[in-house]
């Protein structure tokens, strides 16, 4: 009797003696209780930034809303305002500056022997349109972009929010519409000049003496020579991947997810900005840094001694086969008078 | 105070120069006293000019190589402008409000943004090989390049202004408009109803003679 | 000075979506604009989780320091808020925040995005308080009648709660503390192994 009492109240008073112990620690509970929280797990597996990014459902269906966290939005957005805006528009001003102290200690390149105003046609009425076409797309769309990337640093400072959001949203508008155009001029472009920018022998020399800029020194070319040629290619690759990028970015409706369009935008504005640096220096060489270069944008004709100086084997070309126009007939065909060849010969040339 | 004289008042003015401009222009020429041409007729006046009136829309089979340019890039341009002008829907919003009391449906939105860029790449194509071919280059007149970047800028305020947010991109892209309707009796741009009298009167003085012009 | 914030208790979401609702209606938002949305984990599984999310108004918010006009602005009870007058439509606030709570009309330009919306801790914005300028743009305001956003007051379980951070985190401790040591008093969604 008494042992089955004490029994019994063993019994009871077993599971009080349990519970009283406190909640069951993860490691020594026998019955395979996995934590406290039941839910700690998951959330844990939620918070794994590195491991696989659990995604749930919503129903609500909208792009992206079945991620609960999506962690790169943060580092994207850090990286643009730390690391893009910054270093872009360091590299802009750099390039500015590199140009000036080339004209500075440089100059203008200047031709041997001076322009002659005997004239030889370069490029056709339609290879300059399709040029100065890609080139205003190319200046209005880099304009714009860079309000939108460096504008919170370096304008609204100044303009304030209202008169600088006017500006943004112009841009945005502005860039949105001319980026399908860049696209059909890049095409253009490519389908006029690719085989005339196809490397060919001498390409290689022509980089090894550092093209003539560094140091007085003929150097060999062809139509174009190696450093016209990577520019080239520069533009329609990089600028390939910039029109391909950007309409990914315009057009949302598409219900891509947010990582593409940070790569989009990441890879976007960085090709921008390696053509936008470049483009200066080809600006620079192309008109007041060297002698004789824009006209052939501008009349389609070029100097002969440009050609020789610039284009030797191309030059060559064009001395065989008689290409060559004299000064009177090149005025007549710009419908000026005759014997007013405008400022192109210097008295040495001629 | 900017707003109300965009808006109000110089709205007025401008859609009045343009009418009657226009109109005023257009009767100088009907009413024109031409050469009375006294041979015997050989064809109908009539169905020449008809006719030649559609058959200038495509270049002579001649010269078409030589102006391959501007016949691309003046179609995109114009068919652009066009479908723009009258069937975009803020425009189309706007004409039913401002103007006739009654609309029409509009293009859907994709559409409008691919007739301006037509329009855009048309325009600026055009308007450099009138900048680099020597032979534009030396006939051109300062109206022809007013009334090209006149152009330029309606179309490009207008882009700016999409995001339909922003009042003073509004008001600059309507202020352009009444700017480019004030210019337009006065230039080249007359070329839009013009054309009509212009191939016609061809048309009948070639199609009196026999001649398919 | 408060520091208003959202906490959705996990364990007693039952995914009813009231909140979404309440939001949508009180705010007469347009249809594709989603502020609040309730996203299930391991849906259908053992497991299953649900948390009702929308802006988290946070301290260091990513969407006002990467904004490329500044439209972003923390009030002094720390609700993040944005001047519509001043949004471009961009949509980088979209792809900075960890939360996904900005939201575009579908009803715009080309780039198909009109002026960002999000929710607004039922704050309004900065036209003028109750105005029908505030309500037409942000939608109700309720701090400034002294009330709290709709969607915790509407929420059929009180798993949403909404208000100053440190009240919101006694109710989640005494909460906590109630549900006892034993997995087996674990709220609605409880369960023996996780």
């Amino acid at each position: 009797m008494r042992i089955q009492t004490l029994l019994l109240l063993f019994c009871l008073v077993l599971p009080q003696l349990s519970s009283a112990a406190g909640p069951p620690k993860s490691q020594d509970s026998p019955q395979g209780v996995s934590s406290i929280n039941p839910g700690a797990d998951l959330w844990r597996e939620v918070r794994q930034r590195d491991g696989e990014i659990l995604e749930g459902i919503s129903q609500v269906k909208s792009v992206d809303s079945g991620f609960l966290i999506n962690a790169r939005g943060d580092e994207w957005a850090r990286f643009r305002i730390t690391k893009l805006s910054s270093y872009g528009g360091i590299a802009i001003a750099a390039i500015f500056v590199i140009v000036t102290l080339l004209y500075v200690v440089r100059g203008k390149i200047p031709i041997e022997g001076g322009l002659s105003g005997r004239m030889v046609r370069r490029f056709t009425d339609y290879e300059r349109i399709v040029h100065w076409t890609l080139a205003i797309v190319f200046l209005f769309l880099a304009i714009t972009g860079l309000i939108l990337l460096l504008g919170k640093s370096l304008l609204l400072p100044i303009l304030g929010k209202e008169v600088f959001s006017l500006f943004a949203s112009a841009s945005k508008e502005g860039h949105n519409l001319f980026g399908p155009l860049f696209l059909v001029s890049l095409i253009m472009m490519f389908l006029s000049f690719a085989r005339r920018n196809i490397y060919e022998n001498g390409d290689l020399t022509w980089l090894l003496k550092g093209g003539g800029l560094i140091g007085k020194g003929h150097v060999s070319g062809g139509f174009f020579n190696m450093g016209e040629k990577t520019w080239y290619w520069m533009v329609i690759l990089i600028g390939f991947v910039i029109a391909i990028s950007g309409l990914i970015l315009v057009s949302p409706f598409f219900g891509q997810g947010r990582w593409i369009m940070e790569l989009s935008h990441v890879v976007h504005t960085i090709g921008a900005l390696i053509l936008m640096t470049v483009s200066v220096g080809h600006m620079y060489l192309g008109s007041i840094g060297s002698e004789g270069a824009l006209e052939g944008m501008k009349s389609g004709y070029v100097d002969i001694n440009w050609a020789d100086a610039h284009h030797d084997r191309w030059g060559k070309v064009c001395h065989d086969e008689n290409l060559i126009v004299s000064a009177e007939d090149y005025a007549r065909l710009q419908g000026r008078k005759p014997g007013d060849t405008g400022e192109l010969a210097t008295e040495q040339g001629k | 105070m900017i707003e109300y004289l965009i808006d109000g008042p110089l709205w007025y003015f401008s859609l009045a120069v343009f009418c009657i401009g226009v109109l005023w222009q257009l009767a100088s020429i009907v009413f024109a006293k031409g050469k009375t041409d006294l041979s015997v007729a050989r064809g109908s006046a009539g169905r020449g000019a008809i006719r030649n009136v559609f058959s200038r829309f495509m270049p002579h089979r001649e010269i078409a190589p030589q102006i391959r340019v501007q016949v691309v890039a003046g179609y995109m341009f114009h068919l652009g402008l066009f479908a723009l002008l009258f069937f975009a829907a803020p425009h189309v919003l706007f004409l039913e409000e401002h103007l006739l009391g009654f609309g029409w449906t509009p293009m859907p939105h994709w559409a409008f943004i691919v007739a301006s860029q037509f329009a855009f790449l048309g325009l600026i194509i055009l308007w450099l090989r009138r900048m680099l071919n020597p032979v534009s280059r030396l006939i051109s007149t300062l109206d022809d390049h007013v009334a090209a970047i006149l152009t330029f800028i309606v179309m490009l305020t207008g882009c700016l202004a999409l995001l339909e947010g922003f009042t003073a991109l509004r008001l600059l892209h309507r202020f352009s408009v009444e700017l480019l309707l004030i210019y337009f009796p006065f230039s080249c741009l007359m070329h839009t109803f013009t054309f009509i009298p212009s191939r016609a009167f061809t048309g009948a003085w070639f199609g009196r003679r026999g001649i398919d012009a | 000075m408060a520091r208003m914030k959202f906490y959705c208790d996990a364990e007693r979401c039952i995914e009813c979506n009231a909140c979404v609702t309440a939001c949508k209606n009180e705010n007469d938002i347009p249809w594709g604009v989603n502020r609040r949305r309730v996203v299930t984990i391991k849906d259908g599984e053992q497991g299953e989780r649900s948390l009702s999310v929308a802006c988290m108004h946070c301290s260091d918010a990513p969407c006002a320091a990467v904004c490329p006009v500044d439209c972003f602005y923390t009030t002094g009870d720390g609700i993040v808020l944005h001047d519509k007058d001043i949004c471009i439509g961009c949509g980088y606030c979209f792809y900075a925040c960890p939360f996904g709570a900005p939201q575009f009309p579908k009803d715009a330009a080309f780039a198909s995005r009109g002026k960002m919306d999000k929710c607004t801790f039922c704050a309004g914005g900065p036209e003028e308080d109750n105005s029908s300028d505030e309500f037409k743009k942000y939608g109700r305001n309720r701090i400034s009648e002294g009330k709290l956003p709709l969607c915790a007051e509407m929420c059929s379980t009180k798993a949403l709660l909404a208000g100053d951070a440190d009240v919101i985190s006694d109710i989640y401790r005494k909460r906590i503390v109630n549900r006892g040591g034993s997995a087996f008093n674990w709220g609605v969604s409880s369960n023996i192994k996780g």
